[in-house]
Parts: structure tokens; C-alpha cells; sequence
């Protein structure tokens, strides 16, 4: 056992929980759908933890029938966002994101929480969208935790993107007084 | 001590070399609540000080009320902070004026009730409110806490005044500390206008103007001791935009070190230093105020993004007898802020979040530690990473849904169309009959929204040093030099929101360090 995958199943994920399942997943990577590439220089991840990401946050946000609407996760780019700035967060936590992607890729892993045998970038829409929900519902609390990281940072890079303003009935920010000196 | 010094300036990371050093008679770690009342009141003795901040130095033209740039510049672990299992999100300041750049302004003093127990469990009774209330005044005038002002409540508060003042439950307009509000609704995210007083515009201005020094972008690793003294503080100079260390500072300390980093940066500062930590508590008992949220859709607009974030509270909830207590307030509904808090994902959520101009949020801050519960634990890793572990005790979650059911019936009573909870499957509720099936969802780690944005505790105030980590007057036990002034020293929860506590606690801390100047000058 390396010493990253062992103070991964020691501390867990993102710093959290104890890891049950299995460990590094070399090979989740090999077979990723790459997509597009990057709206911009990578910081931290690779191109196929890019990859994951951007396919995760398309399923996330904005969802399903909204496409005509609302930017896309890929127009307000959320996995470059999201990539910025775990660059700049505590070593520790990018590493954990990183795995966590892989995790999520994993073919092996989808079978055995949500019984999708594939890798998450190459499985359909439906197949994916299950995918996330029985990491949000797991009895793990670290796939639980997993499944927060994901969401939370992928809703956050989308809803303070003042693309995604007005579909929410938000007018920004108010024009700030002059106040005098 | 001195006469009067030239004053001093903010000096940020980017025009230090590689290798700083400096000697003072005091270091001060954070520059927030405690740190700046402790820096005004040392410098006005004629002492010379320097303040270490790790965050940035920003002032109102930088703060462009956007949440993509505020969270990650003026937030902890850039808006990331949160317990190991990410239940508990924690909103905690990291900037030039720490968490009062970023605060809602509500400001209250240390409730009575709170300070009795400080006394009777914790062997403090020297720490009474008449000891406090010079501290309390002079904190009040200098951040201009003036009466609550009902011109302050906007629609999202109104709400609450009006479903607590139906129900009898004693709402209370919130004193505020600001000047020239013009309730644009951005508090947490800087005041544009500096009409919140924060810590940089009061108390860390006067001590700069009487000559202490603020470095900015310093993030401070160890406490060097020798012989039960601290004799330095040691900083990474951040490179502001990788937030990667790029070269480091030393603040030697003739007198002493006074920490003031917040209630999960101080302890793990003793922790990692392996400085002053015989007791074994350092780092334990951190407490806050858990926060849970409900959120209620109303027929017209609420605009939970514009006016004052915190007008109204209700805390005829706080002393529930032999159960834990809570208070309720409203938090701000801005776009990031709401959608993260509300759960679930794709079409589901943009379902929810195309409602947040109709939401109003009412939530319930749980006053921890008062019962039998230990609150969490501060720890650092092998590699530095600060580590926070937070078990919701049975105590809370009972409390937790007791509070859900009360600001549900406070909202239908204002006039909600319905309520629903942030549960992972959210409880809808139209009518008193629905209350009930909230104490049948799991309450989980992960399984509602949560938050805190009050920390405590860790390094608690006390008269054995066995079980505690400082005296009434912030001392340490061990480190004669050394004090505390952040809210780390409260030995439970405040109860209330706690700036106006921390300012004030730190106050006097640091006025009794500069009585006894000479004594510990050797």
C-alpha cells in the first residue's frame, strides 16, 4: 500500500470519514471520454480528472430541460472554476478531490454502488444522474461527503456566475451610493 | 513603556524579501475582533506591536459584492472550510479585520445566563458582567452600536417579526454596528461603503495609528517557547494569488504572544507548535452554535439578497431547562449562499433555485456546549492540515428538530404558502398536521444543511489548569507570556451572536496584559 492511498483510508475523504471500498483505482482513467478540453490552463487536475469533472457538473447543473435557457455548466465553466481554486487550497484537499474523481469514474466502483458498469464519462445521461444519487444517498458517509464536495462546489461556481443571474430573478448587485467624504 | 510612536502601516506580503525578521514587545496572530481590540489597546500603552494576518488586506473598493470573489478571498480555506465530513460548513473570516469584515453585524453582549455558567462550571466568577461592562460600552461606542432600528428590516426579516409577534415568542429588533448603512444587503461579503465598523476600520486603525504594524498574507506556523516563555512567532509569507508560501517572517517578542486566529486556527497553532499543551484540551470543547436553516416560499417577492442580512432575532427558545436551547434569525438568500444550502441536484434543484427571490430563511443557531454535550475537536495531520470533527450528539439533533418545527410554525404564522426543510428529501409543510413528520427524518451527518458561522472554544478560559487552557484574564497556565483573545477562551457557546463578546473579552484582556507590562518584562 503507497503512502497516499494510505493516508487517504486514514483520514478519508477531503480530510473526512474512513474509506471502505477500494483504493487508488489505477486504472479508472484509461478508458475516459475526454470531452472538450479546458476553457482554460489546468492548475490541478489532469486532463481526465478535468474531464470527470466537467461531465459530474453537466449532470448537476443546470439539469435536465433546461439547455435552451440556462448557460451550460460547460459555458459558465464550473470544472475550470472549481480547478482555479482547490489549486490554491491545502495540498491535502486537491489530492483528496483528485481521487474522489477517480472514485467517481471508476467502472469498477459504479457497479458496485449504483450498478453501472461503466466509466461515468461514457454512460448516458439517466445512467449518470443515478450514479450521483446513490453516492447522495449512500449509507458511507464518505460517498455521502463525496457526493457534497461535488455539489456544493459545482452549485457554487454556477449560481455566482452573473450568466446564471437572471434566471434566478436576481438583479445583481445594487449600484453603490455616493456617499460624501 | 514608550511615549508616543510614528504610526505604523499595513505591510503586505508582496513588499516582504524572503527572509523578514522583526522585534516588538508584542506579536498579535489575526487581525479580527480579538486581535484588534488587543493591538488598539497594547499600542495605546506605548507598546510596540505587530499583527500577523494570514488573508489578505482589502479595503471597501475591492469589495465588488460578488460571491465568486468574496468567498474565496475574504473566507477561510476560501469558502471551503468545513468539518471532516463536510457536514457542518463553516463560515469564518480570513482577510485584514478577520471575521468582522464578513459578519452580519449583529452584536450583542455575553448574555447574563451565559456568563453565571462561565462561573458556577468553570471556576471564572472573577469574569461578571460589571467586570465586562466598561468593555462592552467602549466596544459599543467604537464600532457605533446603536438601538435596533426597525427602519433596518427588510422583507426577509419582517417575516420573522411578524411570526414570532404572533406567536408570542418576544421578537427584538438587533443592534448593529454600523454608521451610514446604506442596507445594501452585502454585509458578508465587505461593505462597500465601510459603513460596517469592522476591526480594520476601528480598532485596527487605531492601533496602526498609534504605531503597531499589520503584516498581511502571513500565515503563522509555530510558536516558538523556551523555558514555560513564548519569544516568537514564526509566518509562511503567502504569495496572495497560489496562496503558496514564498518566503517567511519572524516576529521576535520581547513580552509576549497574543493569539487571537479564531476558535480552530489558535488551537491548532498550540497544536502544531507542541507548545503549551500539558493540559490535553487544547483543541477540545469547540463549539458552533450549529446553524439549521428552513427555508418558506411566500406569493410576493422576499429579495433575501437586498437590506440589512440581520435585523430581528427571537430567543424565547434559549433556555429550554434540561435541553439544548437555540435562538432564531434570518439568513441573506444570495445566489450561491441559497443554492448551495438547498439540496439535491439537476432539474430538482434549478426548480428551487428559480424560487430564491420568494424564499425567506429563518435559521436556528444552537447554543452548544451549555448541556452535556462536548461540542467538537480541533486536531492538525501530519502535514498541517487543519482537521475539525463535530458529532451531533443526540442533545442537538433533539434540538435541531424542535427548532425545525417552531420556525415552521413561525413562517406559516407570517404567512408562508409553504415551508420546507433542507433535509437530502426535503419535508414540505402547508399546516400545523405536517410539523410532526419532521421528527421522523433521519437527522444525519450530510442528511440536512448545516452550518456555522459563530466558533468557539478549543482553548477554554478556566481556574484548573488540568481542564482548561487559560485564566479569567486569558493567560495561559503554562506560558507566562503568552494570552489568548479570541473566542477559542469561551468555555461553551455564547448564546448569542458573539463579535461584541470577543471585542470586549479581548479588551480586557489586553488592558490587564498592559497593567502587568512590567512585571513580565525580563
Amino acid at each position: 500500500m503507497n503512502a497516499d492511498r494510505r493516508r487517504f483510508l486514514k483520514r478519508g475523504l477531503l480530510g473526512g470519514g474512513v474509506l471502505l471500498l477500494a483504493g487508488t483505482l489505477p486504472f479508472a482513467f484509461r478508458t475516459t471520454a475526454l470531452g472538450r478540453r479546458p476553457r482554460r490552463d489546468l492548475r490541478l487536475l489532469s486532463l481526465e480528472e478535468h474531464a470527470v469533472l466537467a461531465a459530474v457538473a453537466a449532470r448537476i447543473v443546470p439539469g435536465d430541460g433546461a439547455e435552451a435557457s440556462w448557460p451550460s455548466a460547460e459555458a459558465v465553466d464550473c470544472a475550470g472554476k472549481i480547478d482555479a481554486l482547490l489549486a490554491t487550497v491545502h495540498p491535502d484537499v486537491g489530492g483528496d478531490f483528485r481521487r474522489l474523481l477517480r472514485m467517481f469514474e471508476s467502472s469498477f466502483l459504479g457497479t458496485f454502488i449504483a450498478g453501472s458498469p461503466r466509466p461515468f464519462t461514457r454512460a448516458a445521461p439517466a445512467e449518470q444522474d443515478a450514479r450521483i444519487e446513490a453516492w447522495r444517498r449512500s449509507r458511507f458517509t464518505v460517498l455521502r461527503s463525496g457526493y457534497q464536495a461535488l455539489r456544493r462546489l459545482t452549485q457554487a461556481a454556477y449560481y455566482s456566475s452573473p450568466e446564471v443571474f437572471a434566471r434566478i430573478g436576481y438583479a445583481g448587485p445594487p449600484v453603490v451610493p455616493q456617499v460624501p467624504a | 513603556m514608550t511615549g508616543p510612536r510614528a504610526p505604523g502601516r499595513i505591510v503586505t506580503g508582496a513588499e516582504l524579501k524572503a527572509m523578514s525578521a522583526q522585534e516588538v514587545d508584542f506579536a498579535i496572530v489575526g487581525s479580527g475582533a480579538g486581535g484588534g481590540a488587543a493591538a488598539a489597546v497594547l499600542a495605546a500603552a506605548g507598546a510596540k506591536v505587530a499583527v500577523v494576518e494570514e488573508g489578505g488586506h482589502y479595503t471597501k473598493t475591492d469589495f465588488n459584492m460578488q460571491e465568486a470573489w468574496a468567498y474565496p478571498a475574504l473566507y477561510q480555506e476560501h469558502g471551503n472550510r468545513a468539518t471532516e465530513d463536510l457536514a457542518i460548513m463553516i463560515l469564518q473570516g480570513r482577510n485584514v479585520g478577520g471575521g468582522t469584515t464578513i459578519n452580519w453585524t449583529s452584536s450583542f453582549r455575553t448574555p447574563p445566563a451565559t456568563l453565571r455558567l462561565w462561573a458556577e462550571r468553570h471556576g471564572i466568577g472573577d469574569l461578571d458582567a460589571a467586570t465586562l461592562e466598561p468593555h462592552f460600552a467602549a466596544v459599543e461606542a467604537r464600532l457605533d452600536v446603536g438601538a435596533g432600528n426597525p427602519d433596518d428590516v427588510n422583507a426577509n426579516n419582517r417575516k420573522l417579526l411578524e411570526g414570532a409577534g404572533k406567536l408570542g415568542w418576544h421578537p427584538e429588533l438587533i443592534r448593529r454596528s454600523v454608521k451610514g448603512c446604506a442596507r445594501l444587503g452585502y454585509c458578508g461579503m465587505g461593505c462597500p461603503l465601510d459603513a460596517k465598523r469592522t476591526s480594520r476600520t476601528t480598532f485596527l486603525a487605531d492601533a496602526i495609528a498609534a504605531g503597531a504594524d499589520v503584516y498581511s498574507d502571513c500565515r503563522v506556523k509555530l510558536v516558538e517557547t523556551d523555558r514555560g516563555r513564548a519569544r516568537a512567532v514564526v509566518a509562511e509569507v503567502l504569495d496572495r494569488a497560489a496562496d503558496r508560501p514564498r518566503g517567511r517572517l519572524i516576529i521576535h517578542a520581547r513580552k509576549g504572544v497574543v493569539l487571537a486566529g479564531g476558535a480552530i486556527n489558535t488551537p491548532a497553532l498550540l497544536l502544531r507548535s507542541r507548545a503549551g499543551t500539558d493540559s490535553g484540551v487544547v483543541g477540545k470543547r469547540t463549539f458552533l452554535h450549529p446553524t439549521v436553516p428552513i427555508v418558506a416560499f411566500y406569493d410576493q417577492p422576499i429579495e433575501g439578497f437586498y437590506g440589512a442580512p440581520q435585523s430581528v432575532s427571537v430567543h424565547h427558545f434559549a433556555d429550554r431547562g434540561a435541553r439544548v436551547g437555540y435562538f432564531l434569525e434570518t439568513a441573506p438568500v444570495h445566489p450561491m449562499l441559497g443554492a448551495i444550502a438547498v439540496p439535491g441536484f439537476g432539474a430538482a434543484h434549478r426548480k428551487l433555485a428559480e424560487r430564491l427571490p420568494f424564499v425567506q430563511a429563518t435559521i436556528a443557531l444552537l447554543i452548544d456546549g451549555h448541556h452535556d454535550d462536548d461540542g467538537g475537536r480541533v486536531d492538525v495531520t501530519e502535514s498541517g492540515r487543519i482537521r475539525l470533527r463535530y458529532p451531533l450528539y443526540a442533545a442537538l439533533r433533539e434540538a435541531a428538530i424542535d427548532a425545525l418545527g417552531n420556525m415552521a410554525r413561525l413562517q406559516l404564522a407570517a404567512g408562508a404558502r409553504e415551508v420546507m426543510t433542507l433535509h437530502e428529501t426535503p419535508i414540505v409543510i402547508r399546516s400545523e398536521a405536517d410539523i410532526a413528520r419532521i421528527a421522523d427524518a433521519p437527522f444525519v451527518a450530510n442528511g440536512h444543511t448545516l452550518f456555522s458561522a459563530h466558533q468557539m472554544g478549543g482553548c477554554a478560559m478556566g481556574s484548573d489548569p488540568r481542564r482548561s487552557v487559560v485564566n479569567s484574564r486569558g493567560r495561559h497556565h503554562q506560558l507566562e507570556n503568552l494570552w489568548i483573545v479570541d473566542g477559542s477562551v469561551f468555555p461553551t457557546s455564547v448564546g448569542a451572536n458573539p463579535q461584541v463578546s470577543i471585542y470586549a473579552h479581548a479588551r480586557l484582556f489586553a488592558t490587564e496584559i498592559a497593567r502587568t507590562a512590567t512585571e513580565i518584562t525580563r
